[in-house]
């Protein structure tokens, strides 16, 4: 894999036309339009601000590790990033406080719960792992900072760091999971009451609602996948958002508990660790060659983008992603992005 | 599999858009089936030479970049432009035009639109007219439109005249287009004055640019008398003007063969 090109202007415009150019588009529009008529699935609607979302977006973005990118579709709409954040902030806590510390407050084991549920493990109290609501508000804890507008501050920058420009929270979101996120402040003082955050649950909360609340457009989540793909620097900007030591313990995370409660037929069916959020976002991440972002509203039962989902299983299939998969004959989807292959066949 | 042509040249007044539409009614006089896209947005042309007017073209490529109409709904058939001339046009000739509109043309340039759709546009606009030769006329100089139509031309024909300044930019335009890996490009001498050895700056030109020369085009009075008011080989057909075009498209067409033979 070639070395970020971030210092030419020139070599990321023609990459940029090589990418406009290239196969994998035709293949993205192709899986775009496979899934842009399912119907299935409901917008969120626990918040009226969700409940917005106008259920026909569909975006779809790869980005590789050196920095080339495929959009296509609502790939510019913003979207409040949700669960997606968790795995970042995990990363966030790991490296301010080390993997012990972290691991100390929050498993990394499955659960079949729904994301939301209040259950903590009976031995060790911890929440399960840190992709649902309870492990996520502990890991929130541990995000280092002197005050609440510091420890903003910094999540806020980690998030840039990843997607590549300064992020920002959509106000109308935070204001309405502040105000109605009365089963997150139950999990935060369950946990309070077991020793398992700190006295500043209030001020962790709010910053657990603001890091949901972040807006991101599908592009930005296929950065973040491309981030964690590239060991942790953002194939752009060269910016590292992540340790390089700390890049498989989210991807770790990701694989096992990070489509909600079908972790274990996303595991089985794609092959990659991601990460669903009820904005209809999804980030998967192919270590080592690429991100990619999903965007849309409509979710299914468990709580992921139908048509995100369906794009993934779909994309995996095509390029043999999955993890596991060896001796696949199909196409390379890295060298897909070349416009000069498969030119004068078909 | 069509062969998409891209016509360049790094400066204006070259006779780029008169190249383009002169070659491709050439290929479609020989049986092809043909398409121009006017990716020159910022001062389109093309569509005069075929006396395309706004209510032939109630749409055009800016509709489609804002994503208001397919592509195939812009392109205009002017094969009956060609049947005007002296051979009979077996194959088809099309016209996406850009638009002429300043508010339109402004609309593009401030906003911008996704390169990426662009692409998109060339691959349906292949596939719904089903054709064998897709031309490409850019804006002169280097722009987002230029790099894409060289990320994705089979071929490309660069068009040049004799002086220091087109040297120069011509130079530019092949490294771009080495780097985004054409497959094979053409240079075309025009506007060659009656006083230079055409024969002499053809090795001239080949040697300096290490390209194949496709042609050199005497500058052509003749041509400047029909001041775009038509297409010059469909009037002109036995011109010797013509005669050099007819190499240059015969030359496209053999690159285009393997790929654009038809049933």
């Amino acid at each position: 894999m070639s070395t970020p090109k971030s210092g030419n202007a020139l070599d990321a415009l023609l990459g940029r036309m090589k990418a406009a150019a290239s196969p994998l588009r035709e293949a993205l529009l192709e899986i775009h339009g496979q899934y842009a008529p399912v119907m299935d699935g409901v917008v969120a609607s626990y918040i009226p601000e969700l409940a917005l979302a106008d259920p026909n977006w569909f975006g779809l973005s790869v980005v590789t590790v050196d920095g080339q990118s495929v959009d296509v579709g609502d790939h510019q709409q913003t979207f409040t990033i949700q669960s997606v954040s968790k795995p970042l902030i995990f990363g966030l806590a790991l490296e301010d406080q080390g993997r012990e510390a972290v691991l100390a407050k929050v498993g990394v084991e499955p659960t079949g719960e729904a994301f939301n549920s209040i259950e903590l493990d009976e031995v060790s109290n911890r929440p399960y792992n840190p992709m649902v609501n309870a492990g996520a508000i502990a890991t929130a804890d541990l995000v280092a900072g002197k005050d609440l507008p510091d420890r903003v501050k910094r999540m806020l920058a980690m998030f840039g760091r990843y997607v590549g420009h300064p992020v920002h929270v959509d106000n109308g979101v935070y204001m309405s999971e502040r105000s109605t996120g009365h089963r997150n402040r139950a999990i935060g003082h369950l946990m309070l009451n077991f020793g398992m955050i700190s006295d500043r649950v209030d001020d962790t909360l709010d910053l657990y609602f603001q890091q949901c609340s972040v807006l991101v457009t599908a592009h930005d989540l296929a950065m973040v996948g491309a981030t964690l793909a590239n060991g942790g620097v953002n194939p752009v900007t060269g910016e590292r958002a992540l340790r390089q030591e700390f890049v498989r313990d989210l991807l770790s995370v990701m694989y096992t508990c990070g489509m909600y409660d079908s972790a274990g037929q996303w595991v089985y069916e794609v092959g990659l660790p991601a990460k669903s959020g009820v904005g209809g976002g999804i980030v998967a991440v192919v270590p080592g060659k690429l991100g990619i972002g999903l965007f849309s509203p409509p979710l299914d039962s468990k709580g992921n983008s139908v048509r995100g989902v369906g794009a993934c299983v779909e994309l995996a299939r095509r390029f043999g992603l999955h993890l596991f998969e060896s001796g696949f004959t199909g196409p390379d989807i890295v060298g897909e992005l070349n416009p000069r292959r498969a030119r004068g066949s078909g | 599999m069509a062969t998409i042509v891209s016509v360049h040249s790094f400066r204006g007044g070259t006779g780029k858009s008169n190249s383009t539409a002169n070659l491709a009614s050439l290929c479609a006089q020989q049986g092809y089936r043909v398409a121009i896209v006017d990716t020159d947005i910022q001062s389109p042309g093309v569509h005069v030479l075929f006396g395309i007017d706004e209510a032939q073209a109630p749409r055009c490529l800016n509709d489609f970049l804002w994503g208001t109409c397919r592509i195939d709904e812009a392109a205009v058939d002017v094969t009956p432009v060609l049947e005007g001339g002296v051979e009979p046009v077996a194959g088809r000739l099309f016209v996406v035009p850009s638009s002429i509109k300043s508010d339109e043309i402004g609309r593009v340039l401030r906003d911008g639109y996704d390169v990426g759709r662009l692409n998109d546009g060339f691959r349906a606009l292949i596939k719904s007219l089903a054709l064998d030769l897709l031309f490409i006329d850019t804006h002169p100089g280097v722009n987002e439109e230029t790099l894409l139509s060289l990320a994705i031309s089979d071929l490309l024909v660069l068009i040049m005249r004799p002086d220091a300044q087109d040297y120069q930019g011509t130079a530019v335009t092949l490294e771009l287009a080495r780097r985004l890996e054409v497959p094979e490009i053409l240079l075309t001498v025009n506007k060659v004055p009656p006083s230079l050895d055409a024969v002499k700056l053809r090795v001239d030109v080949a040697r300096t640019f290490g390209v194949e020369v496709a042609g050199v085009l005497p500058l052509n009075l003749e041509m400047v008398e029909v001041a775009s008011g038509g297409v010059f080989v469909t009037r002109y057909p036995e011109h010797p003007f013509t005669r050099e075009l007819r190499v240059i498209a015969g030359r496209i067409t053999v690159a285009a063969a393997p790929a654009a033979r038809r049933a």
